[in-house]
């Protein structure tokens, strides 16, 4: 009986959870054209909000971390913090291929590379900038994954963000 | 027995706050609709405030522990009351007596008094500019949005809801005080922190407001309370301006039609600063108010 309401209880969650993320947008260290294609993403022609899918200010009220750009040493501080002041359960999208890996900036004496050197990602999003379609196509199924049996776990870089 | 039930089934509880939630999302529907959009599902405010409450609740540092975590149960419980002092779906109020009017009003204003508090409670910055804000909003509109509900509580000559409503029956005071309708309908906005009137947690200037640092439950509370705040203001507009609520199909239709004004102006219309909404209040609400009720007060004395 209480493992039959667990279930449900569970099942409602992950229900509400899929339908109502709720994102934050964070640019550390990005040459802006991944932040016009998330706002443009954002805007009425894609209407998010068909989906659940709201821009929150506050980390404390926010999800889904998208980040774009590759992670500086300066903004890696910020990107930790608001990280940590996000509340469980949250999930992270990177978004462009700086985000991914660095991208051109790989190897700068300024910049610690990907988002996953600084933080677990969920989901991985590339191009230059990657369409709107793209960013969505990657958040559903980023999404889409916590109602299956194994839904995705988060990625650390290679060093574990030690870098 | 039945006053448990009206406590939290209907019409208080379950009932006001599943009303709370579609009139949420009606509010966001009729907006996206004028934003040339196609909005959020039925199921949306639900599906937010399931996912709120299933999240992690973190109390921030240098905070006082038991205000944090009480200020949203208070304020979502004043909400609640007040609902049972009103006609909601046009039905009798669960509770009335003389002199109600004032108390409902005032257990509204408990919301946005706790929203302050919770506010000034953290340390964030961005919660005390909230909250400073939130707190002056409060305090320009309340006097003009209390006198507009008076003006029609003084042709009636009682202060208790139910003989207001029996008496507007049918009789759309809409017509004979113009002036308190408009400023009732604005201060209803201004209560919600409706834009124009969302400086208090504007968010491309301080990120959230008041509410900045409360996550999960806490923050769920404080909508699900401004939810039951809208059902609640909506219907005392309706039953004292547009001719009472009579059924159920009365309501709905009355009550949507002034949450289709209300979104109207929301949409047409950009945020106000902090010293454009006390001054709109203090200047010309409280004024136009006034007016209204000095032309009621020389018509009831000619009349008689």
């Amino acid at each position: 009986m209480s493992n039959l309401v667990d279930q449900i209880t569970a099942g409602l969650k992950t229900w509400a959870r899929v339908n109502s993320p709720w994102v934050i947008h964070f640019n550390s260290g990005s040459c802006n054209g991944c932040d016009i294609e998330i706002l443009a993403t954002l805007t009425p022609r894609y209407d998010l909000e068909r989906f659940g899918v709201k821009l929150q200010g506050s980390p404390r009220h926010a999800d889904v971390l998208v980040c774009t750009g590759p992670v500086t040493r300066q903004a890696r501080e910020r990107l930790i913090r608001i990280y940590e002041q996000m509340p469980e359960p949250k999930f992270v999208v990177a978004v462009g291929s700086c985000a991914v890996s660095g991208g051109v900036f790989e190897g700068c004496y300024n910049v610690m590379g990907g988002i996953d050197r600084v933080i677990p990602v969920h989901a991985f999003i590339p191009g230059c900038p990657p369409r709107p379609e793209a960013i969505i196509d990657g958040v559903v199924k980023l999404l889409s994954s916590l109602q299956s049996p194994a839904p995705v776990q988060p990625i650390m870089g290679p060093d574990g963000g030690k870098a | 027995m039945t006053s448990i039930i009206e406590l939290l089934l209907f019409p208080s509880g379950l009932f006001v706050l599943a009303l709370g939630l579609a009139y949420e999302w009606v509010d966001r529907k009729l907006l996206a609709q004028m934003q040339n959009r196609i909005g959020p599902r039925w199921f949306q405010p639900f599906a937010d405030l399931i996912k709120l409450l299933a999240k992690e609740e973190i109390v921030p540092e240098g905070v006082n522990r038991v205000l944090f975590l009480g200020l949203p149960v208070v304020a979502l419980a004043g909400a609640l009351t007040a609902a049972l002092y009103v006609p909601l779906l046009g039905l009798a109020p669960a509770y009335s007596f003389p002199g109600d009017l004032i108390v409902t009003v005032y257990l509204l204003s408990l919301l946005t008094l706790c929203m302050g508090l919770a506010g000034a409670n953290t340390l964030d910055r961005f919660s005390l500019i909230g909250a400073t804000r939130t707190l002056t909003q409060l305090f320009s509109y309340e006097a003009p949005f209390m006198l507009a509900l008076l003006a029609p509580a003084l042709v009636a000559g009682t202060w208790q809801i139910s003989g207001i409503v029996a008496h507007a029956d049918g009789q759309w005071m809409l017509l004979t005080q113009p002036l308190g309708f408009i400023v009732a309908i604005i201060g209803l906005m201004g209560k919600l922190e409706m834009p124009p009137f969302d400086a208090p947690e504007a968010e491309t200037e301080i990120v959230a407001g008041a509410l900045t640092e409360y996550s999960g439950r806490g923050y769920a509370l404080f909508r699900l309370g401004k939810n039951v705040e809208l059902v609640v203001g909506l219907t005392l507009v309706a039953a004292f301006y547009l001719g009472g609520v009579l059924n159920p199909i009365d309501f709905v239709l009355k009550t949507g039609g002034l949450l289709l004004v209300m979104v109207g102006v929301h949409a047409v219309m950009t945020r106000m600063r902090i010293e454009q909404t006390v001054g709109l209040w203090w200047r010309y609400g409280a004024l136009l108010v006034l007016v209204q009720i000095l032309i009621q007060l020389v018509w009831k004395v000619a009349a008689a």
